[in-house]
């Protein structure tokens, strides 16, 4: 299996270090939540939905604890966190072979209530640093070499925000010299040098989605979701341009919105729906809304106009299905998959479901169209899958991650 | 008061007439409209609301609960499903003061259920509860007595009385299929481990904490008990015995003819998850991670075992209660239905399937309807406030065994524990100022 596996991995991994400076790679890292764009796809164009009877080759498997971090994937490490006996550990694994090179750990409760408890957010890599956060606001800076403390700090105390009731969930992302994340209202900011806090938004409960951000002419705009709101953040001030409620159960606005061009997709379980806002110069419009795409936690991707992504809440019926951006309307759903998760890469959607099966289709609009389909992990998996230079990286609830070699051969 | 209420439900009814575009007038002509409020607005509440709003002749005008955004997004959904924006309340009783209703669904936290549920039948309203029907054992006692005073319907929410596989498993087991039963056992077995203690935190904004608390003592705000943790923190419930238990322990007081057990014994404790914690920093959970309580009555002995580690991967079921009889083994189930193993191997395995509503595996629908049908024909529901009492003293009689640690006598007429006064003072509770027990 090793040999195989190995002999289908070097040429990719060739491809990923011939290729790392240039900005159309066939093959790239993923070093934070959503992709190196924040939008769940993948450039990637190197690898293959074509696998062999038994499924693609495993990799290595290992065990990283309780959680739902998905993984970053930088340079050839892997770095992700999870929970054992209320103790959470941030792990640098070896892309290669899932061996450790190091982990952090600090003391965290299971917090198991409603879920199998353990982190949420995922590590955001910044060149040779990782930023981690814990659900009860343990921020850590950590040299992506050695896993050694560069600073920490407890969001929660620094910046007086309410911890939202699951945690904090929001993974850090990095902007120029500064590290935002979804910590109050509408977001706080600190420095990524020294943890320092630049700026800090109202006391409220946050939401769960990772801060988007998209620059215009050198101004940066972050969206977010609190519990009630979804929000616009100028990053350099932390001044709020405009507040859109967007009030849900348990203020638990958990999937990340999705930008294209001036308009703003938002989604929520427990009933509350979807919707596609128009950003004005004020306050968005909302250019329509129904129910009928209620992303619980995991986010939809968009694809040439038309969204895919998980309805329905762990409770109740759910479906993957494809809705059109701009009028809501749905053009096909599929039962079977539970509450996974996806990315897409190619015009094609990589989908983890509840049940641990690794499903590959087509992300058209027509039909849903499946190309491939095998089990990798037993167990509940809630957490996205990440395809980086060749690979698929899997992770289930109880924290086994699996990685698959799906590089196409030359 | 009745007067009162039929007054109500005809102007309703008359109001209902003129709004067609009102989904609720739809389900038939001649329907009363009942004014409902919803008392505790979270999860399970608006579960029971949704499907009061599915049988098309409730239109719900009010909602109360402490925590003004989970009220908000009620009445959101509510308006989304039903055209109607109700009223909204975070203070109970000014809810009670300024509405006129006919229905109160009380979904609220256990300790909050004797209270409101006897605001609401001496305002003149019928009740659906959630059970249990009190935090302790007077407070159960008291909600019964106002109800019959007010000649009140109240439905308790053990929606396992009046759901498909229940009621034919019953059936089964009375028409004598698993022979002499001698012994009942209640169990539900999950997984876990050590727990960790959580950061207290302020309540989140727009939520009255100190309300919350009510009749409890007031502690600092932890996200572990709100929203929905609140079973696991015995000032606010009863642990999974005050949960689960009075589910299971229902289903032994429909089997048998017998009304309540004569002597109860529970132990138990934390060993896994560890002491609890509880100070100005950090808190845990405080109910017991195990649990086994003993109910003996005059012609058979039931138990009740619940566990939050090592899950059951030793036995076929993880949830229910096994009824042992000389002809087999019968296992009354939930999602797994109900399943009887004969004890003679030749005979076949019988088997039904659960027919559940979702979320959650409930039948709050057959339930509901009950409910309305009762209102109307005057009749008694099916899981009636007393037969709820009954199941609910079970469960609590657990409880104060458990906490008192030893066994007690228990003289289920005169509903006091015979010889044992430091017993009896355990079916009562002290009670934050303002609030008053009830009696």
């Amino acid at each position: 299996m090793s040999l195989l596996a190995n002999h289908y991995v070097l040429p990719c991994f060739l491809a990923a270090i011939l290729f790392l400076p240039a900005t159309r790679s066939p093959a790239e890292d993923w070093g934070q939540w959503r992709g190196p764009t924040g939008d769940g796809i993948s450039r990637e164009t190197n690898w293959t939905s074509e696998w062999p009877p038994s499924g693609p080759p495993v990799v290595w498997r290992a065990s990283v604890g309780t959680g739902f971090s998905t993984v970053a994937i930088s340079q050839g490490w892997l770095f992700t966190m999870g929970n054992a006996d209320n103790v959470d550990t941030v792990v640098c694994l070896d892309v290669e072979t899932g061996a450790q090179r190091w982990k952090h750990s600090y003391d965290s409760p299971l917090d198991a209530r409603f879920f199998d408890g353990g982190p949420t957010a995922t590590p955001t890599v910044d060149g040779d640093t990782v930023y981690t956060l814990g659900r009860q606001g343990q921020l850590f800076c950590l040299s992506a070499g050695s896993g050694q403390i560069k600073w920490s700090k407890n969001v929660q105390e620094e910046t007086g925000a309410r911890i939202p009731g699951w945690g904090f969930g929001g993974s850090p992302v990095v902007q120029d010299d500064m590290l935002l994340l979804n910590v109050g209202d509408a977001g706080a900011a600190f420095k990524k040098t020294t943890g320092e806090l630049i700026w800090k938004t109202g006391d409220g409960q946050a939401g769960y989605t990772t801060p988007l951000l998209h620059t215009v002419s050198g101004k940066t705009t972050m969206f977010l979701a609190s519990g009630k709101f979804y929000s616009s953040v100028d990053t350099a001030t932390g001044e709020v341009s405009w507040q859109h409620r967007w009030l849900t159960q348990f203020g638990a606005n958990g999937a990340d919105p999705i930008l294209a061009g001036g308009y703003l997709f938002i989604s929520s379980g427990y009933n509350r729906g979807c919707a596609l806002l128009e950003l004005t110069e004020a306050d968005p419009r909302v250019v329509w809304s129904n129910k009928e795409m209620q992303n619980q936690f995991s986010s939809c991707v968009l694809i040439d106009g038309f969204l895919y992504g998980i309805d329905g809440d762990t409770d109740a019926a759910r479906a993957l299905k494809c809705m059109e951006l701009t009028t809501g309307e749905v053009k096909w759903s599929v039962d079977g998959l539970g509450s996974g998760s996806l990315i897409a890469a190619g015009r094609r959607l990589i989908i983890l479901s509840e049940e641990g099966e690794l499903v590959v289709a087509r992300a058209v609009p027509s039909a849903f169209e499946e190309l491939a389909r095998c089990q990798v992990l037993d167990g509940r998996c809630w957490t996205m899958p990440v395809l980086a230079n060749g690979r698929i990286y899997c992770r289930s609830a109880d924290g086994d991650v699996v990685c698959v070699n799906v590089c196409e051969r030359n | 008061m009745s007067l009162n209420r039929r007054d109500f439900v005809k102007a309703a009814t008359a109001t209902g007439l003129t709004m067609t575009a009102a989904p609720w007038v739809h389900a038939s002509a001649k329907a009363k409209v009942y004014r409902t409020a919803l008392i505790g607005t979270g999860w399970w509440g608006m579960n029971i609301l949704r499907e009061a709003l599915a049988a098309g002749n409730c239109k719900p005008v009010a909602l109360a609960d402490v925590d003004q955004d989970t009220l908000d997004v009620a009445a959101e959904q509510i308006n989304d499903l039903s055209g109607t924006m109700p009223n909204r309340y975070q203070d109970v009783r000014d809810l009670l003061a300024k509405e006129k209703i006919d229905i109160a669904i009380i979904a609220t936290p256990d300790h909050w259920h004797a209270l409101n549920a006897i605001a609401a039948v001496e305002a003149g309203a019928h009740v659906f509860l959630e059970k249990p029907t009190g935090h302790t054992i007077l407070e159960s006692r008291a909600t019964l007595n106002a109800a019959r005073a007010a000649d009140s319907v109240v439905q308790v929410g053990l929606h396992r009385r009046i759901g498909p596989h229940y009621v034919s498993g019953m059936k089964f087991l009375k028409e004598g299929n698993v022979g002499d039963i001698g012994m009942v056992r209640m169990f539900v077995l999950g997984g876990g481990g050590r727990e960790a203690p959580t950061a207290n935190s302020q309540p989140p904004e727009g939520m009255d904490w100190d309300m919350y608390c009510g009749p409890a003592p007031i502690r600092p705000f932890n996200s572990r008990i709100h929203p929905g943790g609140f079973r696991h923190f015995l000032d606010f419930a009863n642990g999974t015995l005050g949960d689960w238990g009075v589910h299971w322990l229902d289903q032994v007081l429909w089997w048998t003819d017998e009304k309540f057990p004569r002597k109860v014994y529970s132990t138990g404790g934390r060993p896994v998850r560890g002491a609890a914690v509880l100070n100005d920093k950090e808190q845990t959970t405080d109910a017991p991670d195990h649990q086994v309580a003993t109910y003996e009555f005059e012609s058979f002995t039931a138990t009740w075992e619940h566990r939050k580690f090592a899950r059951n991967n030793a036995e076929k079921h993880s949830i229910g209660c096994y009824f042992y009889g000389t002809k087999g083994t019968f296992h009354m189930g939930w999602r797994d239905g109900w399943t009887f193993y004969p004890t003679d191997s030749k005979k076949p395995i019988v088997h039904q399937d659960a027919q559940l509503q979702d979320p959650d595996g409930h039948n709050l629908k057959l339930l509901w309807a009950d409910f309305l049908s009762s209102i109307e024909n005057k009749t008694k529901p099916v899981c009636d406030v007393e037969s709820g009492h009954l199941s609910t003293n079970l469960s609590l009689l657990g409880m104060l065994s458990y906490k008192l640690g030893r066994s007690i006598k228990w003289d289920g007429d005169g509903e006091r524990i015979v010889g044992d006064e430091a017993a009896n003072k355990l079916l009562r509770r002290e009670y934050r100022e303002p609030w008053k027990y009830p009696v």
